[in-house]
């Protein structure tokens, strides 16, 4: 009907931003997160490190929830304490905000992404890089269930507590 | 100003019980694909459509805003506190973590990109898919394992094993 493609058929969670990113963008962090891997691979200390770092990376759905929610507390505050038209900026951005959540695409992904924000998807390929180089999946191949649970597991310690 | 570190950051919210049956629910899935390692492929394609927390969030948030907006502009302006208290919670979420509908979306079952990542890299290590990096100590090593960790289920460094 009148619905657009992507309400309808919703592009996969994982991969709608590097979709709606242009092929350089795209091809330029790859390029640098190979790199990054290469840069540590052959110290076992550095690859300790760069885990701990990657943990800490904000990736862009982070970024982009920063964005939204500061956007929308001052814009609501202005329209409260200027001017009404500024509360029209609430509704833009809450579509987009909802085009983002379909789609993968809102107007801040192009200028976040040439900012070099990474999704979790590119994140995890460094990191898994990392885990597989310092030898996590040694001889995982057709491995029990629970070595494998402990070889893909995601955070190198328990995160700091609030 | 030390912020919450982004993997981890909504597991670390959720209740014990909760974790315990993602983990469990992953180590349903690994036990099924070691019998059927010719589906892994197919799998691996449907964790990437698997909607995760964050996108559940986005979509709640962007539809609570919207339905604010719409209700302020033309019932009262007094609705245009869904759309702030919205925004500041979104904001909360973002750099804590912290989220009032956390607890429900979690257990309506959405899970972190990291758990459908964990389940993604377990069944790629059960296919084998790590081999060529622990074998090599050559120069392009770091490449390899670049290369292994493509999360993208089109790679096809799959090659079916007896079991």
């Amino acid at each position: 009907m009148g619905l657009p493609r992507f309400v309808k058929e919703p592009n996969p969670t994982d991969t709608r931003v590097q979709e709606s990113t242009c092929a350089e963008v795209n091809e330029h962090i790859a390029q640098s997160t190979r790199a990054a891997v290469a840069k540590v691979a052959e110290s076992p200390a550095a690859i300790e490190r760069r885990l701990l770092q990657l943990e800490r990376e904000w990736d862009i759905e982070r970024a982009l929830q920063t964005n939204f929610g500061a956007l929308t507390i001052a814009s609501v505050a202005l329209g409260t304490m200027a001017a009404a038209p500024w509360f029209l900026l609430t509704g833009i951005a809450a579509a987009f905000m909802g085009e983002h959540a379909l789609k993968g695409w809102c107007p801040p992904v192009p200028i976040f992404r040439r900012l070099g924000f990474r999704t979790m998807r590119e994140i995890n390929q460094e990191r898994y890089a990392l885990k597989a180089l310092r030898g996590d999946f040694k001889d995982t191949r057709n491995a029990a269930p629970h070595r494998l649970l402990k070889a893909a597991k995601t955070t190198e310690t328990a995160v700091a507590p609030i | 100003m030390a912020t919450v570190a982004t993997a981890g950051k909504t597991r670390n919210l959720t209740a014990p019980v909760i974790i315990e049956k993602v983990q469990a629910g992953i180590e349903e899935s690994l036990t099924y694909y070691s019998k059927h390692p010719e589906e892994i492929g197919s799998r691996l394609l449907e964790l990437d459509r698997e909607w995760d927390i964050e996108r559940a969030i986005e979509a709640e948030a962007a539809g609570s805003v919207l339905i604010g907006f719409v209700l302020g502009a033309t019932v009262s302006k007094k609705w245009f506190l869904l759309p702030a208290f919205a925004g500041a919670m979104m904001l909360l979420h973002a750099i804590r973590g912290e989220y009032p509908l956390l607890p429900v979306f979690r257990r309506l079952g959405f899970r972190t990109a990291n758990e459908i990542a964990q389940e993604r890299y377990a069944l790629k290590a059960l296919r084998g898919d790590f081999d060529a990096v622990d074998s090599t100590r050559a120069e392009d090593h770091a490449d390899k394992a670049f290369d292994a960790a493509a999360p993208s289920a089109s790679n096809t460094s799959f090659a079916p094993t007896p079991v």
